[in-house]
């Protein structure tokens, strides 16, 4: 049988039945199923006359209420980052000197090429780097308790009506969370997004939210330009990033994304409380990324970063001479509207690309210093101010997706074309709203 | 000689489907893709009556329509490798919403085995569930369980062997949408039953699924039209 007839048939049946039941057969069917189901359900189940409410009930009627529910998400977000940042401080102390002082001792070692490789290089990049793993870890920890206790599925309920209010669905809000992990975990789980153009938009805001690898960049500069505010600052980063993120959604679903977005049942899990397995599993699952990355991809960066700031041999280690400097030099001018247009921020920026965590890593291997004393550096040598730093680190938050994550994209997407457009579209909105913080804080502060 | 056969576990996100299929099949795992996407697929196995079971773990579902990838790489599997048995994890606490996809399973002339897993839960809430009602009007054997305390893993194992033996004594049941509904559908099956997409799927199935205009329906029909 031709496929033309059974097609035409179809349509002749999807007329029919359209005149007969003014709706569409896909309803009629699906109502044809519920009405089975329930039909089904009230044979075989029986029920306790009231059903009495349970303790998630109980819970619920305050965290999902209509005007609790987003206050209470806020006040949750920011105890998160005051027990991120209050408890990682002595630990990062503790490894910063260990690293200062396996430096000293490396260069002590062996002076020449292969003690500044060592002490400048490696452990300066790569101990900077390190340094980072008491905040990340315990975010981790904090966004596995909030996931595996059922609080994220209630967020995500919290916010679907100010989702649908850009044109997403409640469901978008999970995948945008999860972001503040790791944004490449963050795209997969878009794919449980039905709707496609609600899931290209989420996959395509998804980088605003600010990732664990930014972080040390926000910890770094935050700790040294806004010491009595840090948790603070840091906290408006991310707020910047999802604000950001959904100023795009809006522009996204009214212009190249425009179309009805779709409407779902929730599942509201019942409250479980963690499991410790469970939280470590999860935490580990998200730490180690992050080390492994620190293990190649930074080692790799910092020793790049080393050799061109050696090169040509016998210049003054990472200095404006240098191959490193000269390829500063060169794109620096880009960001000078921005605050930031020196050669040594522009080369970590262009290392960030790799990962963000090597922005701090290259920072740390250019000016050859610890993590402890590397925002005094940036005071001094690069005349950097509060709102410089700020500037820098709005444009880190917003600024191109890392390698891991643009590949993530492209696979997800299946498509070049938006790939391509992911890349150039976070650059300039990026380097726009960067300029505009340093252009009007300018103007303020004079 | 050791009989082969293929089991698949489809289930609703949080139906714990994922302990099930440990409780199957213990350390014999493996982790891999699906073919084209970077959906993670999991696959083990299990010995168990001279049968050599092989377990695989579709994606936690809602629904089987071909709106999402999850969906469509759990349809096709059920459609393609036809396994001996499809075990659709229920949570007994909350039933009315997770039969939806057991339905839909059924609707596809698949071999469905309900497990009805959490059933403490549901009896903690005073739930009574009929078992054998369910069975009865749904058309497929259905083994109550708690998989988080390896309780009716056995069972289970037992009735996924008499289905693929096709040796369990539960009635077909057919979902009806009223007599309109069906009169279309009847005109598709027997147009459909003449084309060569009934090889491989049932007709009925495909004349639903063209009524609710499924996208990766109509599009093998219309592949075909051009080949």
């Amino acid at each position: 049988m031709a496929s033309e007839e059974i097609l035409r048939a179809k349509d002749e049946s999807l007329a029919h039945l359209k005149s007969v039941y003014r709706d569409d057969a896909e309803t009629v069917i699906a109502d044809g199923r519920y009405g089975f189901i329930s039909g089904l359900v009230k044979d075989i189940l029986k029920k306790p006359p009231v059903e009495r409410l349970t303790l998630s009930d109980n819970i619920d009627k305050v965290v999902v209420n209509r005007w609790l529910g987003i206050p209470l998400f806020l006040a949750l977000m920011y105890l998160v980052f005051q027990f991120v940042f209050t408890l990682s401080v002595p630990f990062m102390d503790g490894i910063d000197q260990f690293f200062g002082w396996l430096g000293g001792f490396a260069s002590g070692l062996s002076p020449g090429w292969l003690g500044s490789l060592l002490a400048d290089g490696i452990i300066g990049g790569v101990g900077t780097v390190l340094t980072f793993i008491p905040p990340i870890f315990l975010l981790f920890i904090a966004i596995a308790i909030l996931e595996d206790c059922g609080y994220m599925a209630r967020a995500a309920f919290v916010m679907d009506q100010l989702m649908h209010k850009i044109g997403l669905h409640g469901r978008s809000f999970i995948p945008m969370i999860m972001g503040f992990g790791c944004n490449v975990p963050a795209i997969m789980a878009c794919r449980t997004i039905e709707n496609p153009r609600d899931r290209l938009t989420t996959i395509l805001i998804i980088p605003f939210m600010s990732c664990g690898a930014k972080l040390p960049i926000f910890v770094l500069l935050a700790g040294a330009f806004f010491t009595a505010y840090q948790g603070l600052v840091v906290f408006s980063i991310y707020i910047i990033g999802v604000v950001m993120a959904i100023i795009m959604a809006l522009i996204f679903r009214k212009s190249i994304l425009k179309g009805p977005s779709s409407h779902f049942v929730m599942e509201l899990p019942p409250y479980r409380l963690p499991t410790i397995t469970g939280v470590l599993v999860h935490t580990w699952e998200g730490g180690r990324t992050f080390l492994t990355r620190a293990g190649t991809i930074i080692f790799i960066a910092v020793v790049l970063v080393w050799l061109l700031g050696s090169l040509p041999w016998g210049v003054e280690y990472a200095s404006a001479e240098s191959v490193i400097g000269r390829i500063g030099s060169f794109i620096a001018p880009i960001f000078a509207p921005a605050g930031f247009g020196q050669w040594q921020a522009a080369v970590s920026l262009l290392l960030g690309f790799l990962a963000k965590e090597v922005v701090v890593g290259t920072m740390g291997a250019i000016f050859a210093v610890e993590e402890g004393i590397l925002g005094g550096t940036l005071t001094t040598q690069l005349g950097w101010t509060p709102l410089i730093a700020f500037a820098f680190m709005v444009f880190c938050l917003l600024y191109v997706p890392c390698v891991a994550t643009i590949g993530t994209i492209r696979g997800e997407t299946n498509s070049w074309k938006w790939t391509g457009f992911a890349v150039l579209y976070t650059i300039v909105v990026a380097w726009i709203i960067a300029t505009l913080i340093f252009q009007i804080g300018s103007l303020s502060i004079t | 000689m050791t009989k082969k056969m293929t089991v698949a576990l489809a289930g609703n996100p949080n139906s714990g489907k994922t302990t099930v299929f440990n409780n199957l099949t213990g350390a014999r795992q493996h982790v891999g893709n699906w073919p084209g996407v970077t959906v993670e697929k999991k696959e083990g196995s299990r010995s168990y009556q001279g049968y050599h079971i092989k377990v695989v773990d579709l994606p936690g579902v809602y629904s089987l329509t071909a709106y999402s990838p999850d969906e469509v790489i759990a349809r096709n599997f059920i459609i393609d490798e036809k396994p001996g048995a499809v075990v659709d994890i229920v949570d007994a606490s909350n039933l009315e919403r997770n039969l939806y996809l057991a339905v839909q399973i059924l609707e596809m002339g698949a071999p469905l085995i309900i497990a009805l897993n959490m059933m403490d839960i549901a009896e903690s809430r005073k739930y009574r569930i009929d078992v054998n009602a369910l069975s009865r009007e749904i058309g497929a054997p259905v083994v109550p369980m708690v998989a988080n305390r390896n309780r009716g893993t056995d069972e289970l194992l037992k009735e996924i062997v008499k289905v693929s033996e096709k040796k369990t004594d539960v009635a077909d049941v057919r979902i009806e949408y009223g007599r309109e509904v069906e009169n279309e559908i009847a005109k598709l099956e027997k147009l459909i039953s003449q084309s060569p997409l009934s090889v491989n799927y049932s007709p009925r199935w495909l004349a639903v699924k063209l009524l609710e205009e499924d996208e990766e329906i109509l599009k093998k029909f219309e592949d075909m039209k051009v080949g």
